[in-house]
């Protein structure tokens, strides 16, 4: 004897909220991964390091490593790593200088930096991508700190270019380009991590 | 050309609190010189001080004090005393006109914090401290009437009558009329 | 003469973690070129990501991902391991390490912990983040994982150790000539 068919699934009376598609990846997939080790930066005392891109259709993160070598005397220090995306300093204020600024930059002349973290940022309508958004930041004491970074949208192809820039500590606007095509075809290899499910 | 571009300022959206909860940002008070005991056992003392008068209002603190010797004492939870000796304490102030006001909650408007309520409305912006002594400061939306203004608080709650000190309020009124506008216009 | 005397500096004294608890902090990491989806039911999967390698050991992030439709369970902190997702990392010769409780080393001096030790820095109902002190062999280099309590079944998957060993090889001392001998 067989069995009624199951009745359709409840919808379920909490519905999880999903942040927007600039705020972070998609969830339900699994990136492609650019193995990129970058040098953002180098100075004697500090060094600004960008690595393991993981792209997805919609986007990019990528690490941000910030090092100090060793504790300096009398300097108030995380790096700016919470004055870097905002947290109430403005940088284009009297601190501006010590505002550790980054960027990405497409080849079609489009870019997204840190200068402009809003924290209604995943409220409202899409902004025109690229935009550029803090995940996390880690850190493990002074001298080491890992910034997780969402890129949305992607680059065309052409040069993809990462800009830092610190004036106050001595670190000028660089710059390190990769071939955005090397995120392209990452992109490409991401997959879904859960296929259509078959037809019920 | 510089990669990095300078956002635009913007203004400041936060948000301001009312003004018939506050005293006038842009005026220096006049000081009334008197600092009142309001209720006192052997252990506690509670004062009505740093008393500022505005045209629009009184600005004063609630504080509540141990006896030295009470500090002394071993506490098994230091804060606790103060939070529940002091959960209690309401304040009234009578008016020479017959009104009151006070700072029990039930007795506000229920719109108060969007709709300005006629004078006068007695408020307090929260209160803080530690087993060496608490205060809660206090605002007095609407000048009183002449004649005597009393202060008067229920503490400890529901244990002794009520206690308080009665000042002529001609003291609050001349200070008011010595407020002056940090910024003079004209 | 000026009024201020400026105070004498004082070094700070910032607590340091322990160095098979982190990666080092003059170093820029090599990168895994995969990430490897571990675990996958209906209704959740588990993602390890974002492999960065130093000659010491390896950081991932331990990833849970919830299937679009899958409405979130508000539930208690857990405190019980069983009310979380539990990760082994196999080596191919046999050592392992997990995120389980009551493996934490006891500090002795400059004595280092034997590998494999894994240290999960955060955790969360999202996963967290994690260290595993120490570089496996050449070989299969096992993830594992399950969580009883969102029915995740005993779940592996499995990476080629040499990605992981080449990555280390990238890893980059940033300050070279300063490095201590």
């Amino acid at each position: 004897m067989s069995e009624p068919p199951e009745p359709p699934p409840e919808e379920p009376s909490e519905v999880e909220y999903r942040r927007p598609a600039w705020v972070e990846p998609p969830a339900d997939m699994v990136p492609g991964i650019v193995p990129v080790e970058l040098i953002l930066a180098r100075t004697p005392q500090r060094a600004i390091g960008l690595t393991g891109i993981r792209a997805y259709p919609t986007g990019f993160g990528c690490t941000l490593h910030l090092r100090l070598r060793e504790d300096i005397p009398g300097e108030q220090s995380n790096f700016g790593a919470f004055n870097m995306f905002g947290d109430g300093v403005d940088p284009a204020g009297e601190f501006a200088d010590y505002y550790l600024r980054f960027g990405v930059g497409f080849a079609d002349g489009r870019r997204a930096t840190n200068l402009n973290q809003r924290h209604d940022f995943d409220e409202g309508p899409a902004p025109d991508p690229p935009t550029l958004w803090l995940v996390r930041w880690e850190g493990y004491d002074r001298l080491a700190w890992e910034v997780s970074l969402w890129v949305y949208g992607l680059p065309p192809p052409g040069p993809l270019a990462f800009v830092v820039e610190w004036p106050a500590r001595d670190i000028p606007e660089s710059r390190v380009e990769i071939d955005a095509g090397l995120v392209l075809e990452a992109a490409a290899r991401a997959v879904p991590i859960w296929p259509d499910p078959p037809q019920r | 050309m510089s990669f990095f571009v300078m956002p635009a300022w913007q203004p400041p959206t936060g948000y301001r609190i009312p003004a018939w909860l506050r005293p006038p940002e842009t005026m220096v008070p006049g000081i009334v010189p008197v600092e009142l005991l309001l209720a006192r056992t052997d252990t506690h003392a509670v004062l009505a001080t740093d008393l500022r008068a505005y045209p629009t209002g009184l600005e004063f603190a609630l504080t509540a004090r141990p006896h030295p010797d009470q500090l002394q004492q071993p506490r098994h939870d230091p804060d606790r005393p103060h939070r529940l000796m002091y959960r209690d304490l309401w304040l009234e102030l009578r008016f020479a006109d017959g009104q009151t006001v006070s700072t029990d909650p039930r007795r506000w408007p229920r719109t108060f914090e969007t709709n300005q309520p006629d004078p006068p409305f007695l408020y307090y912006h929260g209160a803080g401290g530690s087993e060496r002594g608490w205060r809660s400061p206090h605002w007095l939306w609407g000048l009183p009437p002449p004649g005597p203004l009393a202060f008067v608080c229920q503490w400890p709650a529901g244990q002794n009558p009520s206690s308080g000190v009665e000042i002529d309020a001609s003291l609050v009124l001349e200070a008011a009329d010595r407020a002056v506008p940090v910024w003079p216009t004209g | 003469m000026s009024f201020f005397d400026k105070p004498a500096l004082r070094p700070p004294i910032e607590l340091r973690m322990p160095v098979w608890s982190r990666g080092p902090e003059d170093m820029v990491p090599g990168v895994v070129p995969v990430a490897l989806l571990v675990a996958r039911t209906d209704t959740h999967a588990v993602l390890i990501d974002g492999l960065l390698v130093y000659p010491t050991g390896f950081d991932f992030d331990l990833a849970v991902r919830r299937h679009p439709r899958q409405p979130r369970h508000h539930r208690h902190h857990p405190h019980l391991w069983d009310d979380q997702l539990r990760l082994e990392v196999r080596f191919a010769d046999g050592r392992t390490a997990d995120n389980g409780p009551g493996r934490w080393p006891r500090p002795s001096g400059d004595h280092l912990p034997d590998p494999p030790l894994l240290y999960q820095s955060v955790s969360g109902p999202d996963g967290g983040h994690v260290w595993l002190w120490g570089l496996p062999p050449p070989g299969p280099l096992t993830f594992a994982c399950q969580w009883p309590a969102e029915q995740i079944p005993p779940s592996q998957a499995t990476l080629d150790a040499g990605l992981v060993l080449a990555a280390a090889a990238r890893a980059r001392t940033l300050w070279p000539d300063e490095a201590s001998a």
